[in-house]
Parts: structure tokens; sequence; C-alpha cells
């Protein structure tokens, strides 16, 4: 299980864990692709971890809460995912599955590749159909055979994508020796790959199950109500009676809904989360620890742990354009991020598409909009 | 202070993790016994050793060192037997002193935790009545007593018998360290074994003998006990924790639910004076001479959490593990908007209105826990606190006991000094509350009610997320017995419920920036002595810093009130003392600040825990701490516990167990 990635497209999220302890609906993307992996009766996981990997070590310790023998080896540097896979060659048997500890897949893709790789051996390609195929490596099939592998390309030969769930033998372990660095010297297993390719070694499994990735801040509500809609809603908080919850919503331990607040469908509430009267969620999600304070209006937003949302603050949602990595991506609903620690003062305004960097202070009676740098503070003027 | 643990079942089972094929826990006793070893070996770990139940002896493997460095066989058929790892209390640690203890025929094994206090008198009888010793502990006289009390009972039972016989033809050594059982001749007949082939004993009932044997016991004691051909463990207890857990076609014993949760979460907690016998399908308890009903409780924490998953210490791991402890601490019990709280206790608001004083009593880490307490209440509640070292503790001063509330603080909910501390107020009349960690605990049986901190199961020896989690659990109290009282207003007390909400987060905070607090330590890892100092809140931080610097890094560490430091200590603040303090809200970082100024004139680096914004000129190092008013300095010491594991893993000390230290103390 590839999980020692950082995921700076996810910033601020990823300044203080990496991006497969991102909450989805109570529980990090990570637990829901090991879930999958306990479900296909799979019980030996190795985690490459590297980033922030306290913070995963800390929620699944030795996997017996999954019950898997769960074994940690890390990857001091970032230097691309066939290098991680590397880190993990004393910790394997002869045939092992590799999978992005940031997709949510079901326990089928699993099964599929690691039939395949019993019957034909490796390696197996995991392919599904994606549309937007130009985001992701595009394969290009004859049979079953991969004849072709193309990292985000311009134009889409196929529709068809690297799921990122991969079988492996030991030999890849030489393999991955041979591969070339990229330009930014990382070495990655998708090159590793196309030395197979190029032998005709690689064979590709179908799968149309759900594959959910979260690339953007903006994924994280939408991916949140999607597995609200498969998974349904848990509340294990304390609601107030006059408060209203709209189904699926997921409210978790030690949370209180007070009086007359509305938390609409899709919305996920973490661990000793504080909603004060009045307030309004709607398509959001709030990490544990964090408070939205009595009034507040919150929508279409990330409001991330320990964060305070100050009374009648208003993030009033919607669609914006957002730059990320220097690349403009239109009209996507982004209502806000607010990062962890970050505090929104009071009947703040935060315009369509802002996103409040960690530890940040808005000052009361604000209005903020585009990126407010971590630890900064937005003074009234 | 010693881990005891038994098994027995029906033999079914293939010891492969299918427990669906057979017994609970596989059938094979080995495995299970040493597995719940490991599991306690927090309770002690200067030697280990099992006793393993065999037709016609009992195998006894047992040395000095951790489970395991313990030469053991790969398999042994062995359905039944008992384990113990052992905290030297009588007699060094050596493989003579490691537990199972036997008796001079080999046929009976015993496992003890706790202390015989009149072992010399009862040594002295059975030597001169011919038997033998082999170790210098008080627990051998319990086999040797129980050898006696078996042969008796058997001679009356068969008119005579072969009694003598049996005694000169077992010859073998019975003090050997692994015994082999190939020495007893097949043939040879056990001394309490009827000559029926069932493997019965005929009338010698070994619960009946061993009620006459603990009722010549004085002193503490949890005792396993197997006799050989026999699939049953008899246990007793008296002042020692001891707990059975009930699974399917096996039962286990142990001095905690650790040992054997991974395998059950079925467990009957044992009463003083209770002898039971625990067999493959049954568990009958006995007390005061009659068979007696103990109720079944199910445990519902993880034991699986208390494994290491991934962390090089435990400690580290319980370190960052404190988010998600203190919110599991505050879940459902906290009404912001009201401004209380809901602690299920029984004690009537009644009983909190007149009450004078509330004393806390406790240990070590619990007892700094108690000095915060002390403070938050005072504030708070408005009512007059005291805090004693439970060691140290009289209910004297012309107290009136039926105004006094006393509230025993314990993680493990086993500490002697604080049980016998709660007894001595309960005997005096006082009304008791126990602050653990440990659902069952004696502690929380005894006292009349029981607040628990729910922080998780605590392994590494240094208490750490157990320490914020009681603060937090007494914050809680603060509020319940303030409003109670009527001496807490609620927008005070809802403030004060808002910032212990706010804790979890802060928390990790400080964990955020771990990397520092690693980097700051190994800056300062060599140094002569530190020194820990803050004021008020700060104070009993200060102390906890220290403690935990002390007890994993074997340095010189003082922690106290910073205005302490010109009255004497500043004589020892040299370039070669960094001086750790607290400045933040609750510990009123002004005047501290003062304090460090002079420090910093002597040349001490001085490494801040700081909320206070005038501090940043006069600091070496600089550590933020969000603001949370009056939990500023708990959120400090999470800082303070990184700087110590740091410090002692840069020395390479053996931070879960650091020499010379137990978890929980049962002795006092």
């Amino acid at each position: 299980m590839l999980a020692a990635g950082e995921g700076r497209r996810l910033e601020p999220l990823t300044n203080r864990r990496p991006k497969p302890m991102l909450s989805i609906a109570g529980q990090p993307l990570l637990e829901y692709v090991l879930e999958a992996i306990a479900d296909a009766g799979i019980d030996e996981v190795v985690f490459v971890v590297g980033y922030a990997r306290d913070r995963i070590r800390t929620h699944f310790g030795d996997g017996d809460d999954w019950g898997i023998d769960l074994e940690y080896v890390v990857q001091e540097k970032q230097l691309g995912t066939a290098h991680a896979i590397a880190q993990a060659e004393n910790a394997v048997d002869d045939r092992f599955v590799v999978l992005n500890g940031d997709r949510i897949i079901e326990p089928s893709a699993i099964t599929s590749v690691c039939d395949r790789l019993e019957r034909d051996g490796g390696p197996v390609l995991t392919v599904t159909r994606s549309a937007d195929p130009g985001a992701y490596g595009v394969v290009e099939l004859d049979g079953d055979r991969v004849v072709d592998v193309t990292e985000k390309p311009r134009e889409a030969t196929s529709e068809l994508v690297n799921a990122g769930v991969y079988g492996f033998e030991r030999s890849v372990f030489d393999a991955i020796e041979a591969t070339p660095a990229d330009d930014a010297g990382e070495r990655q297993v998708t090159d590793t790959l196309m030395a197979f390719v190029e032998n005709g070694g690689v064979t590709a499994v179908r799968y149309g199950g759900l594959w959910e990735d979260v690339s953007h801040l903006w994924d994280v509500t939408r991916v949140t109500g999607h597995v609200l809609d498969r998974d349904g809603s848990t509340n294990d908080g304390t609601v107030a009676a006059s408060a209203h919850l709209v189904d699926p919503v997921h409210v978790g331990a030690g949370t209180s809904v007070a009086a007359n607040a509305t938390v609409k469908r899709g919305c996920s509430l973490g661990e000793n989360v504080t909603v004060g009267a009045n307030a309004v969620l709607s398509n959001a999600v709030v990490l544990s620890d964090a408070v939205v304070a009595d009034g507040a209006v919150v929508r279409d937003a990330v409001i991330a742990e320990n964060a305070h949302v100050g009374a009648n603050a208003t993030v009033a949602g919607g669609e914006a354009d957002v730059i990320v990595d220097g690349r403009l991506y239109g009209d996507v609903r982004l209502g806000a991020v607010v990062g962890d620690n970050a505090t929104i003062g009071g009947g703040t305004t935060v315009a369509a598409g802002t996103v409040v960097g960690d530890e940040a202070t808005v000052d009361a009676g604000s209005v903020v909009s585009g990126r407010v740098r971590s630890g900064s503070e937005v003074r009234r003027g | 202070m010693c881990g005891i643990i038994g098994y027995v079942s029906t033999g079914q089972g293939g010891n492969d993790g299918d427990a669906e094929a057979g017994a609970t826990g596989g059938g094979r006793a080995l495995p299970v016994l040493v597995d719940g070893l490991r599991n306690l070996e927090y309770r002690g770990y200067d030697s280990a050793g099992v006793a393993l139940v065999e037709d016609d002896a009992v195998s006894v493997f047992k040395q000095e060192g951790v489970i395991d460095d313990l030469d053991l066989p790969d398999e042994h058929a062995a359905a039944c037997g008992v384990g113990h790892t052992r905290w030297s209390t009588h007699g060094k640690p050596t493989d003579a002193n490691a537990h199972p203890h036997t008796d001079c025929t080999g046929d009976v094994a015993v496992v003890h935790n706790g202390i015989v206090e009149n072992y010399d008198r009862l040594r002295a009888d059975l030597e001169a009545a011919g038997h033998e010793f082999s170790s210098e502990t008080d627990t051998e006289v319990v086999p040797h007593l129980l050898e006696a009390e078996l042969a008796s009972r058997r001679e009356a039972a068969t008119d005579g018998g072969r009694v003598d016989d049996d005694a000169e033809t077992r010859n073998d050594d019975a003090n050997s360290v692994a015994e082999d059982p190939e020495t007893d001749g097949a043939g040879d007949a056990g001394a309490y074994r009827t000559a029926g082939a069932s493997g019965a004993f005929g009338d010698v009932d070994l619960v009946a003998a061993v009620e006459a044997v603990v009722d010549r016991l004085a002193g503490s004691y949890a005792i396993a006990v197997t006799v050989a051909g026999r699939d049953e463990v008899v246990v007793a207890r008296q002042d020692s924790p001891l707990v059975l857990g009930r699974g399917d076609g096996a039962n286990f014993v142990a001095s905690d639910v650790t040992a054997f949760v991974e395998h059950t979460r079925d467990v009957v907690y044992l009463e003083d004076g209770d002898v039971a016998r625990v067999s493959a399908d049954a568990v009958d308890v006995r007390n005061g001479g009659a068979w007696v009903e103990r109720e079944t409780k199910t445990v519902d924490w993880e034991a699986e959490a208390a494994e290491k998953g991934g962390y090089d210490h435990y400690m580290l791991k319980e370190i960052h593990e404190q988010p998600q402890a203190l919110r599991q601490t505050l879940s459902g019990r906290v009404d912001a908007v009201a401004g209380d709280v809901d602690l299920d206790l029984d004690l009537p608001a009644s009983v909190l209105e007149d009450v004078e004083e509330i004393q806390l009593v406790a240990c070590g880490t619990s007892y700094h826990a108690g000095l915060y307490a002390r403070r938050l209440l005072e504030e708070f509640a408005d009512v007059r606190v005291s805090v004693e070292v439970a060691s140290e503790y009289e209910f004297t001063g012309g107290r009136d006991p039926w105004d006094t509330l006393v509230v025993a603080v314990t993680q493990s909910g086993e500490t002697a000094d604080t049980l016998s501390a709660m007894r001595k107020a309960a005997k005096a009349g006082a009304r008791t509350l126990a602050v653990t960690n440990t659902v069952g605990s004696t502690a929380a049986r005894e006292a009349d009610d029981a607040l628990y901190i729910r922080a998780g199961p605590e392994i590494g020896v240094a208490a750490t997320k157990t320490f914020a989690a009681q603060v937090t659990a007494l914050s809680l109290l603060t509020v319940h017995v303030g409003r109670r009282r009527g001496t807490l207003t609620s927008e005070r007390a809802s403030h004060l419920l808002e910032h212990l909400r706010g804790l979890p987060g802060a928390v990790q905070q400080l964990l955020d920036a771990s990397d520092r607090l690693e980097a700051v330590a190994s800056e300062y890892v060599d140094e002569d002595a530190y020194f820990f100092v803050g004021r008020q809140l700060g104070a009993a931080v200060a102390l906890e810093g220290a403690l935990k610097l002390k007890e994993i890094a074997y340095v010189h560490a003082e922690g106290f009130p910073s205005g302490e430091l010109k009255h004497g200590t500043l004589a020892l603040v040299t370039e070669d003392t960094p001086v750790l303090t607290v400045l933040t809200d609750g510990a009123r970082p002004g005047e501290t600040l003062n304090n460090v100024k002079e420090v910093e004139s002597r040349g001490a680096p001085v490494i801040g825990f700081s909320s206070h914004d005038a501090a940043a000129n006069y600091l070496d190092v600089e550590i933020g701490i969000p603001d949370l008013g009056v939990l500023e300095p708990l959120v400090a010491n999470v800082g303070l516990q990184l700087f110590a594991y740091h410090v002692a893993n840069d020395l390479g000390r053996a931070i879960d167990k650091p020499r010379n230290l137990a978890k929980s103390v049962t002795v006092e």
C-alpha cells in the first residue's frame, strides 16, 4: 500500500497529514482501501509510509481492528512510486498486490488482480473507464495484453485508464532497479511497467466498480457525498431535538449539534465537533475538534481539524475558478477550505473558492477570497 | 508486582488462529500463556516462567529475564497451564526465584502476585516437617502448604495409602528449571492421585485444599494453582487483582484483562476472599465457605490497541494517541451550551453541597494530575482541596469524615499505596471516589463511585496519555462539583467546557510540531541537569515534566514552582543546566518570566513553552502553545513528554521498561 506521498495539490489539508489520511465521512481514505483489502481476503499488508507517517501509525496501529497483520516500511524521501515499492522488498513474498492508499476501490478490483496473478503471473494492471482519461495514465489494450500506457496525454486515444492496482512477482524489484529516473529524479512504477509492456508481459484486468480519486480540494466534499449515499447515515453524537439532520450525514462521537441547526445531506462531522445553534451546513465536511459557531452558514466547504468558524460567518458556497499549481480549474464547486487550527472571525463573509491556510486567522467582519497563506493574519481593512 | 496468567481448555483446536475449529485460544496452553505474559510484561519483567500440566507431571520452564528470552519447547500438548512474569520483591531475580514454584513432588505448581507476609514462620514450620525449599521467595510456601494439605486429605480419604512410598520414589529434582517429563516413570502414580485411571483425585478436592491453605496466609495474593493430571486451574484472590475470562471450551485467568482479551471479552472479576475452580467449560467461585455467583461482564476496549503498531516505543505511540484519548474522555459528557456535565456518578448533590474539603490521594504522575486538579477545583468549584501522596496519607487533622470527599486517582486502579489510603479514608467514614482508567479495578469496585478517564490501555511505564486524561476527567469533575454546589456559574462552566473541547485539537497542534521537539532534545541531550519551572498549574506540569525525564532518561531533573528558584536551586544553575519553563495562562507567565531572567543571566539555556507574547526575547527555544485558558499548561506538558522521550531515545534508554520501575506498583 503506497501511503508515503504528501499530496501537495491538496494543501492546506495536507500540511499536517498525508493525503491518504484525508477524512471522508468520518474515516480516512486509506481506511476504505484497507477495508477493501480485508474484504478481498488478504490479511497481510505492508504500508509504505513517509510524509507525516505518525498520523497513519496512530490511526492503524498493528491492523488488528481490520483483522490484518500490518507492517510499516518507511520511504524517507519521496522518490517516486517505483522507489516506494522497492522499500517493501524485504517485507513481501513471491507475489503481491500494490495499491494506492488514496483511492477508494471495491474488493473485486483486488480479487481479480489476485486471480490473474495466480493464473498467469505478473505484472497485472487494473484498468477502469474514466470520463476524464487525460488526467491519468491512459492504457491501450490488445485483448488482455497491455500495449501502451501514456501518462496524462493531451489527446486520449482510449477511455481506459490505469486504476492503480497492480499485481507483481518479485521480478519487479530487478525491473525497478533498472528503471531510469524521470526529470524530477523520481522513479515511477508506470515507467517500470513499460519495460514489461515492451516485452508483451503485462496483462490487464478490467474493473467497473467504484473508483474514487481525491486529487483536488473540491473532491473531498464530492467523494464524501458519494460514500454517504453508498453507506448511509451514522450518528454517534449529541443532536438537539430541534436540530435537523437530512440523511445521509455522518456525525462522529462526542460531536454536538445545537438547537435549530440544520445539517443537510452529504455533510460529514468528525469527532468532538461543535455545531452551534441555528448554524446551517450544506455539502460540508467538518473535521474533528472544529467549531462552527451559532448562526454560521457553511456550504460546499471543508472545515479542517480544530478550525473555528465564528458566529454568523458565511461561507456562501457555489462554483468558482480555482488555481492549483499554476493551473486554472474553472467552475469547480468549492465554497471554501478552512485549514487546520485556522480561525474565521464572527460575521466574516468567505467568497466561493477561498482557501484559508492552516493556523491563519481572519478578523471578525472581514470579507475574504482567494488564498490566505498558512499562519497569516487577515485584518479588516 | 507481578503478572499471572492461566489457561485451561478441552484441548480441541489447532492454534492456527482458526478459532472456529475448537476451543477459544486454540486449545494448547503454551502459546496462550506466552502471548498473555507478553501482554503482562508491563507489570514486571525481571523473570518469567510457565507450568504445563501433563498426565503425570507438571513441566516447568522458568528463568531470569524477559519472556522472549525464556527457553521453551516449540510445541507442547498441554491444554492446561499457568504462567508468570515477575517483579522482584522477595529474593533477587534468579532462575530459582522465578515462578511457577513447585512442591517437593513437582506435581503442584503455583504462580503468585502479592506478598505472603507470614512466610518466614510458615517456611520454618514446613522445613521442620521435612519440606525442602529451592528459592528465596515468599511464594514457595504455597505449593508446599498445598502439598501437605493434599497429602493429609488424600490420606484421610484413602485411609493411609501410598503417600510415603511415593515420597521415596519421587527423587527427581523438583527444582530443575526445565523439568524433563521423561524422568517420571510412567507407572509412577503422583502423590495426590487416587488409583482411579480417570485422572480424577477421588475425594481430594483441590478447591477445598486451596481454601485451607489461603486461610493460613497473611498478606496479599492472587494465586493460580495447577496439579499434575488435572485439567483445572484453581485460583484465589486477596488484595491483588485477578480476573477470569470465559471462552468456548476454554477459560482464562489473569492479573489483567490485557493478558487474554484477544481471545475473549467476557470476564468475571473476582472479589477479595474468592477461591475459584476454572475448568475448560466452567467457572465456579467460592467465598466464605459457600458457592457464590459472580457476574460476567464484557470489556469493550481493544487489547490490540495495546500493540505498538509501527512506533518504536509504546510511550511515543501513547503520546500520539492523546487527541483521540481525550476525545473519548470527553465524549458524551459535556453540555457546553448548558454549562454542565453528565458524569454518570451516584454522588448525591446533597453530599457535594455539604462537602468542606476534597482530598485528592495519588502517587507519581497521578499525584501531579491531582496537583493540577486542585487549582481547578479551588478556583472554579470554590471548594477547599488538599492533595496527598497516597503513601503518606492519614485521615487526621480534625477533619469531619462526613464532610470530606476523598478522590483516589490511579491509572491502574491497583496501586497499593493509593488503595491503602482510600481504605483509610473509607474506614474513617469518608465518601470515596476513584478516578481510574481501569473498569472493574480494585479502586473502582471499592470506592463509592468511579469516574473513568477512558484513555484506553497504556503500556509504556511512563504515564503520558493517562495524565492528560486524568486532568481532563478531573476538570469535568470540577464542573460537576461546582455546579452541584452552586459555586460555579453556568457561564464560567461553559467557558471551561469549551476549552476542554478544544483540548484534543490543541494537543494535536503540539504533536504536529514534534519534529521540532526532537531537534531541541538532541541539542540539549548531554547536559548536567535539567530544571523544570512554572507557577500554579505550570508548577504541577513542571513536576510532571521532570518526573518523565528522570524515569525514562535517567538524568537528573527537578521540577518546582519557579518562585522557589531563588530560595536555593539557583545555586545549581549553570550554562550546562537547561531550564524548561511553562509560560502560559494559568501559570502566571509574567512572574515566571522574571525567574527566567534570573537563570538566563547565569547562562542557562531556557526552553519556554509559551503563549505569553513578552517571553520570546528571553528564550533560547520557544515552543508556541495555542490559546486555551487554564488548559494551556496541560498542552505544554505534551511538549515536555516529547522532550523527555527524545532525550531518552538519544541516550538509548529502554523507554518502555525503564530500569527499576514497573507500570503499576501493587506493593506498598
